[in-house]
């Protein structure tokens, strides 16, 4: 009997995914966990593997498809047999041979089903529906649904979309002139396309081809459209405010010189600054919850748990794996930990839960000419602390100058969460701390 | 010292539109009406002359009773009845705004507001002043009766819009100085009282901003009742020959006539009403407050509708605005422009909405016009109202419809039907296949679309 194969939900948030490639082609032969195609989430670029051993009987999607949750994307069974020509809708029942998944996809299919909150009746509609007809502004009661039990599809609010978009002059003027209509804007009610809106889009378009020789357009996609989407909640969601502090880094250095080769012999890892700074930020968690927190609707909540984001720099975007339970490792795991994430980051390999469920982030920026800065807070994080460079300051000690090696910390937080005395409290513990690292120690 | 979120300045139908929609919008508003609720429009302007035409409309009726076959043996009316029930009918309706105000939790101030920069408005009224606070400044207050500067003009006595439906004897002949939209339906209203009207306008034609063609039409029609039109014709001077008034008339060749009357009308305009703002360094544009496309002044925070900033001075024209604003002050987008249209209440009535024949080539369009005559309408002919037309200027290429003019009974309330197809884009395709009820006047509409299409039934 032919099994599904379903596109992923590999995260709470994840409503689809992008098809990058098939490592197979229809009627190759699958062995269990053997990767089987490779998909793109808001998050990450993963591998999916095959639960399955058999021949890859059908592919429903090519490259480049955004493809729902659950969604059934091909079949592995034996040579031969008969699979359906076009894919059957998620959460669709398919038949014996398909019971678990299929009871698996209804479960995460109807926990989308939620009340609109418009009226008595339940509106169901899948996320993709919902999203569209969030964006567009289209009550989804109004809409028809052609799925079972009248759930909403896209292309049901689509076609209401298409049914109401444009004015009648401003359509036959799109008609007349080429103009796709849905790659207007319209200012009418509900998005409406008018005269006006055509006719703008179109010398928009003309002013736009003249200097196109010009420029280069790299059109927002994947991790990069992911992280712009986070940018753009965090700054508008998040009152953000910003503390720095200068640090001392004497002692630090001293401590870091020392540990080197003891870590390096023992890990094979070289002990960075951001290692000793994830130990010195795990330590205060305890006399500071509130940064070790996350902001859940209406209510704080404050985690037992210190899990760190570290900010990583990848091709072309950000990634901030989460180096779980940090106050309870020593500085060699640490390391060990901090380096084999940042590299699994690099290379693309990251798994959902190695990037889930960090309480609070660290951003270096210490390897460039970058003294401070504001980092932009990790949602649903309260804080995040960026990290610049060391360099040789004066300083007065006792009433003469001396020259000290002193990095900046910048401490972004979330003022809905904290408040500017505490969030300083935090970060003069934290400078404390770095300035007599043995208390690192107890 | 009160504060609100938005203070408006004068409560005629710009400025009590606004409030209602500001407090709609969850603001606190504070409205300093002068003591003039409702404003020129209700007081002075809009209802007081509808009401007046509506008295006369009676009288026509009763005059022309015999061609329905109905005798009336006598008739009398009294002027003073008239006006007394033009004040019941305002005041009526300024209960009314009264009880949406209260309605609405809006702060209403009885005093004359004199704005400051800062959003301060001080309110003098009473012999006591008080000072508000404002976020936001909407000032719509208003205009007033232009008066030229004439010879003579200040030794005689003359009315304006602001006097004249409070007059308490009907004179027996009257000079209107200007043939605009409040001359004609002051014309009509004196004509039908029999009084003899002399109407004197500058422009070559009366009703200068409408189409050409309603203007020719209306020159005849008001011809046919009597009412003189001198036009390109100026008035240089007044002056005194025992009770009755010496006006002075040039016409455009120089030949120079006098013409005397017991009653002058000067109906030339109306300039914005700058009391309380002069201080306050709006920018200008000629007589009228500059204004950006949100109706903001150059004082950020300050915004100015209505009469104060030109354009159509008219009341819903002055509502829009008000709207447009307080929609920018509570954030929100702006809807995009829909088209004003304009009527005017003589005998018959003329409503247009869009631009006029002439405007629209001036804009460049290639356009094409159709218009119908009532005269072979069904409804009109049984009602014996048969005068005026239906004429629809629409562009060539794609059927938008530019404008539309009608002359004839009751068109202002048909204009409406033209403006939804406008407002909401739509085509002369449309129109020639949208079902108009029989029999009824607003036919010629449809009429006047199918013809366009060259498909018109009764029309070609």
């Amino acid at each position: 009997m032919a099994k599904e194969v379903f596109m992923p939900k590999l995260s709470s948030t994840m409503e689809e995914g992008t098809l990058l490639e098939w490592f197979k082609e229809e009627g190759d032969s699958v062995e269990v966990g053997e990767p089987l195609f490779e998909i793109m989430t808001d998050k990450i670029n993963i591998e999916v593997e095959s639960y399955e051993e058999g021949v890859l009987l059908k592919r429903y999607y090519d490259v480049d498809a955004e493809i729902p949750v659950n969604a059934v994307i091909g079949y592995v069974g034996e040579e031969g047999e008969n699979v359906p020509e076009n894919p059957p809708e998620a959460g669709a029942d398919n038949g014996e041979g398909a019971e678990e998944e299929t009871a698996r996809s209804e479960a995460d299919a109807s926990a989308d089903e939620v009340q609109d909150g418009t009226g008595d009746d339940k509106v169901r509609a899948t996320p993709a529906a919902r999203r569209i007809a969030r964006e567009a502004n289209v009550n989804l009661a109004s809409v028809q649904g052609s799925g079972p039990k009248g759930r909403r599809h896209e292309h049901d609010v689509k076609n209401v979309l298409d049914s109401t978009k444009a004015t009648p002059l401003a359509d036959k003027i799109a008609a007349d002139q080429g103009v796709d209509l849905s790659a207007v804007e319209g200012s009418g009610p509900h998005g409406k396309v008018r005269k006006d809106d055509v006719l703008q889009h179109t010398t928009h378009a003309a002013a736009q081809s003249v200097p196109a020789d010009d420029v280069e357009r790299i059109k927002l996609k994947g991790l990069r459209k992911a992280v712009a989407d986070k940018m753009v909640q965090s700054t508008t969601e998040i009152p953000h405010v910003t503390l720095t502090s200068e640090i001392d880094m004497t002692h630090v250095i001293d401590v870091r010189k020392t540990l080197l080769p003891i870590i390096e012999k023992q890990t094979g890892y070289r002990v960075s600054y951001t290692e000793i700074l994830m130990k010195a930020v795990s330590q205060l968690m305890d006399a500071h919850p509130r940064v070790n927190a996350s902001l859940d609707g209406n209510e704080i909540v404050l985690n037992k748990s210190v899990n760190i984001g570290l900010a990583v720099a990848v091709e072309d975007g950000l990634i901030v794996p989460s180096v779980k339970d940090a106050d309870k490792k020593g500085l060699a795991q640490l390391t060990k930990v901090s380096k084999t994430l940042g590299q699994k980051a690099r290379d693309n390999k990251l798994t959902p839960d190695e990037m889930a469920g960090s309480t609070f982030s660290i951003s270096n920026l210490g390897m460039y000419a970058i003294d401070g800065f504001t980092p932009i807070i990790n949602p649903p994080e309260t804080a995040i602390l960026g990290v610049g460079r060391i360099v040789e300051k004066p300083v007065v000690i006792d009433g003469e100058i001396e020259v000290r090696p002193i990095m900046t910390l910048s401490l972004s937080f979330d003022h809905r969460a904290i408040d500017g005395a505490p969030a300083a409290a935090f970060l003069t513990d934290l400078k404390e701390r770095l300035e007599n690292p043995y208390g690192l120690l107890i | 010292m009160k504060c609100y979120n938005l203070a408006i300045i004068g409560a005629g139908p710009g400025g009590y539109v606004a409030a209602i929609r500001a407090a709609k919008e969850g603001l606190s508003v504070a409205l300093v009406s002068g003591d003039d609720l409702g404003g020129t429009c209700l007081n002075r302007g809009c209802i007081p002359s509808k009401t007046m035409l509506k008295h006369v409309e009676v009288i026509e009726n009763i005059k022309g009773a015999k061609t329905y076959g109905i005798t009336v043996n006598d008739f009398s009316f009294s002027i003073k009845d008239m006006v007394g029930r033009k004040t019941k009918v305002v005041k009526t309706l300024k209960n009314g705004i009264k009880a949406l105000m209260k309605q609405n939790k809006i702060d209403v101030f009885d005093g004359i507001g004199t704005v400051n920069k800062d959003k301060t408005v001080v309110i003098k009224g009473g012999g006591s002043a008080e000072t508000i606070q404002a976020d936001n400044v909407i000032l719509a207050n208003g205009s007033k009766p232009f008066i030229p500067t004439l010879p003579g003009i200040d030794a005689v006595d003359y009315y304006t819009s602001d006097t004249i439906f409070d007059i308490e004897e009907v004179p027996s002949d009257m000079v209107i100085m200007g043939g605009g939209v409040i001359g004609l339906e002051i014309a009509c209203i004196f004509n039908s009282l029999d009084t003899n009207v002399e109407i004197v306008e500058m422009a070559d034609r009366i009703l200068p901003t409408e189409d050409r063609e309603a203007s020719d039409y209306m020159k005849r029609e008001l011809s046919k009742k009597g009412i003189g039109i001198q036009t390109d014709a100026k008035i240089t001077g007044f002056s005194k020959n025992g009770r009755k008034t010496v006006v002075e008339v040039e016409s455009a060749d120089s030949t120079k006539n006098t013409l005397e009357t017991d009653s002058v009308l000067v109906a030339v305009g109306r300039e914005p009403n700058l009391t309380g703002i002069e201080n306050l360094g709006v920018t200008f544009d000629g007589k009228f407050v500059k204004v950006d496309p949100n109706l903001q002044t150059t004082v950020d925070g300050i915004y100015a509708i209505g009469d104060l900033i030109g354009g159509y001075q008219l009341a819903h024209a002055a509502s829009e605005e008000g709207i447009r604003a307080v929609t920018h002050i509570a954030g929100s987008a702006p809807p995009p422009a829909s088209p004003i249209p304009r009527c005017v209440y003589t005998f018959p009535e003329v409503a247009s909405v869009g631009m006029t024949e002439d405007q629209a080539k001036k804009h460049g369009y290639r356009i094409r016009t159709k218009k119908v005559d009532i005269a072979a309408n069904g409804k009109a002919i049984a009602a014996g109202e048969t005068s005026g037309f239906m004429k629809l200027i629409s562009e060539e290429k794609y059927g938008e419809m530019l404008g539309v003019v009608m002359v004839g009974a009751h068109v202002t309330e048909m204009i409406s039907q033209a403006t939804a197809y406008m407002h909401l884009e739509g085509m002369v395709e449309e129109l020639d296949t949208m079902v108009f009820p029989h029999p009824t006047v607003s036919e010629a509409l449809g009429e006047a679309g199918s013809a366009w299409l060259e498909k018109g039934i009764h029309y070609s």
